[in-house]
């Protein structure tokens, strides 16, 4: 196995206030990780500091064994780093077609754009019908899918999606979740977040909990759903 | 009548150079919510610089001058953006306005300085257009031209190109453009550079028709300030369009009243817009 994302022990947060105490979390190569966490526990600012949108005070962040605690986050995608984030955080004010084409916006993924304009059309053949429309206005399952499909685009070395399922209707929940097992079945490694934890579980390989700004338990996804303080404080069992 | 209509396009051609610079001016606060104090200051650089590189300075043609002024203006304006305006762009409003304004008196005290207030003049004449009641100067058509044409590249330019497109997405949500692997402050530095490009560029237009001082700038930077309320504020289309009415009612006012009220009229009308169409006359734009 082998690890292509490595966070060592990195403390972060707000200005004055700390989120995040000596978390560290590992990727391994075409695994599908979740990440599991009360609200507000720091699963976002995790995520967020993965990419470099914030620095850790303390800490490093490696990728491919490069240290990339210091690096841009346009310079981290440039690599393959890519955050679906929180919210989609979507360019509302362009059209749908112009948000695939900025998700291609790296040398990497312009070189890929053809193929990876086609499978984002099979997954999503909805956002197909509507290239020319401002991404603003459609649909918040739409604007997910979008989001996903943008973040495709740029073709990842390592997908990272923040809230996946968030405010979904069952049945696109449901189609999601097959499109990251088509996706993990592709070989592409993963980190996830999602309300959803008993799916989560059962989709990913491996999964850290994070509770009060550390992590409290990991391990193979399977164990961590017969858990017993797991079943309790996450799946409600 | 004759000459309503030769006031009236004499106004409409001024007006697309006026549209221009406000064009500048309505694209960096679209882009980064910044208002650019330096505007006026400048259009007059862009004054300073055609006619320092055209006839009575260097000595190239005042059209081929006018590239050069575009390139220096781009760049010009990538330095400010690092100098005074990255750092407080995350700031209250307050910070950029008053970051702007030092360095708007900072070119005019070292402008006035250099090249003291005496105004200067270009001198420059191809002919004219005679026709009917009209009587234009090719001065006027060509600046007229010259304007449209920035402004049709600049549109092609934010539409169909990736690295407008990508200006146009940091506009929008500057943080999923990191995420997406834009370069963000690049991105930012290239579309205050663009903005002060056109400025320039408008000043060196209208270095072409009226003589200037290093003070010039004020008034014509008042123009722009109407023109993007007129035409909504980070709107460059609805620039261009208000820049055509205000030159209208420019070219049309002082055929019935003394042009002291020209300035009076100009601003009677931003404050109604302010007041009733805050997105700008054509909406679009964010109030
Ligand atoms: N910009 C910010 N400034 C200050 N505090 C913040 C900011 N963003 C988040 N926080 C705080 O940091 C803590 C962790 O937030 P974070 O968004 O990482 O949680 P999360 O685990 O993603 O929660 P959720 O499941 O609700 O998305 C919260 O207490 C939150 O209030
Ligand atoms: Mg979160």
């Amino acid at each position: 196995m082998t690890t292509v994302l490595e966070v060592n022990n990195v403390s972060s947060g707000y200005g004055e206030v700390q989120i995040l105490w000596d978390t560290s979390v590992k990727l391994e190569k075409g695994k599908l990780t979740s990440l599991v966490g009360a609200n507000g526990v720091g699963k976002t600012t995790l995520m967020r500091t993965i990419m470099g949108l914030l620095k850790p005070t303390k800490g490093t962040v490696s990728f491919h064994g490069q240290d990339v605690t210091r690096m841009s986050a346009h310079a981290k995608a440039a690599h393959g780093l890519i955050l679906v984030p929180e919210g989609r955080q979507l360019f509302t004010e362009m059209t749908v077609y112009e948000n695939l084409e900025m998700g291609a916006f790296t040398k990497r993924a312009k070189e890929n754009f053809a193929a990876n304009l086609d499978r984002v059309y099979e997954m999503f053949p909805r956002l197909k019908e509507r290239l020319d429309q401002k991404s603003g206005t459609m649909s918040g399952g739409e604007q997910q899918m979008l989001a996903v499909a943008r973040g495709l685009m740029a073709q990842p070395d390592i997908l990272m999606i923040d809230e996946l399922s968030l405010g979904l209707a069952p049945f696109l929940v449901l189609d999601l979740f097959e499109i990251l097992k088509r996706l993990k079945d592709d070989g592409l490694t993963m980190l996830l977040v999602e309300q959803n934890v008993q799916m989560a579980l059962a989709v990913s390989d491996y999964a850290y909990v994070l509770a009060d700004g550390k992590v409290e338990l990991e391990g193979p996804s399977r164990e961590l759903a017969q858990n017993e303080h797991v079943r309790a404080a996450y799946l409600g069992i | 009548m004759d000459q309503f209509i030769a006031s009236l396009a004499d106004g409409l051609l001024l007006g697309f150079v006026y549209g221009l610079a406000a064009m500048g001016l309505t694209l960096i606060f679209g882009v980064m919510d910044v208002i650019n104090l330096a505007h006026g200051p400048i259009i007059a650089l862009g004054m300073f610089a055609v006619f320092f590189l055209g006839p009575p300075g260097l000595g190239l043609h005042p059209y081929v001058a006018l590239l050069v002024v575009a390139v220096l203006g781009l760049i010009f304006g990538a330095i400010i953006y690092f100098i005074s305006v990255h750092r407080i762009l995350d700031g209250p409003h307050l910070s950029s306005l008053l970051s702007t304004f030092s360095v708007n008196m900072m070119i005019i005290g070292v402008g006035t300085a250099i090249f003291t207030t005496t105004p200067k003049n270009m001198d420059f004449s191809i002919g004219g257009l005679a026709f009917w009641a009209l009587n234009i100067p090719f001065t006027r058509l060509v600046g007229a031209f010259i304007a449209v044409l920035v402004a049709a590249a600049l549109y092609v330019f934010l539409y169909r190109t990736q690295q407008g497109k990508a200006i146009r997405a940091v506009a929008n949500n500057r943080a999923a453009s990191e995420l997406m692997g834009i370069p963000s402050t690049m991105t930012l530095a290239l579309s205050f550079g663009i903005g002060t490009m056109l400025a320039a560029v408008s000043g060196a237009i209208i270095a072409t028709f009226f003589s200037f001082s290093i003070l010039s700038g004020g008034v014509y930077e008042l123009k722009s300030f109407v023109i993007v309320v007129l035409g909504g504020l980070g709107n460059p289309t609805g620039a261009l369009l208000g820049g055509l009415i205000l030159g209208a009612l420019e070219g049309i006012v002082p055929v019935f009243l003394p042009v002291s009220w020209v300035p009076v009229i100009e601003f009677v009308l931003f404050v109604l817009i302010l007041m009733y169409r805050p997105n700008g006359l054509f909406g679009g734009g964010r109030s």
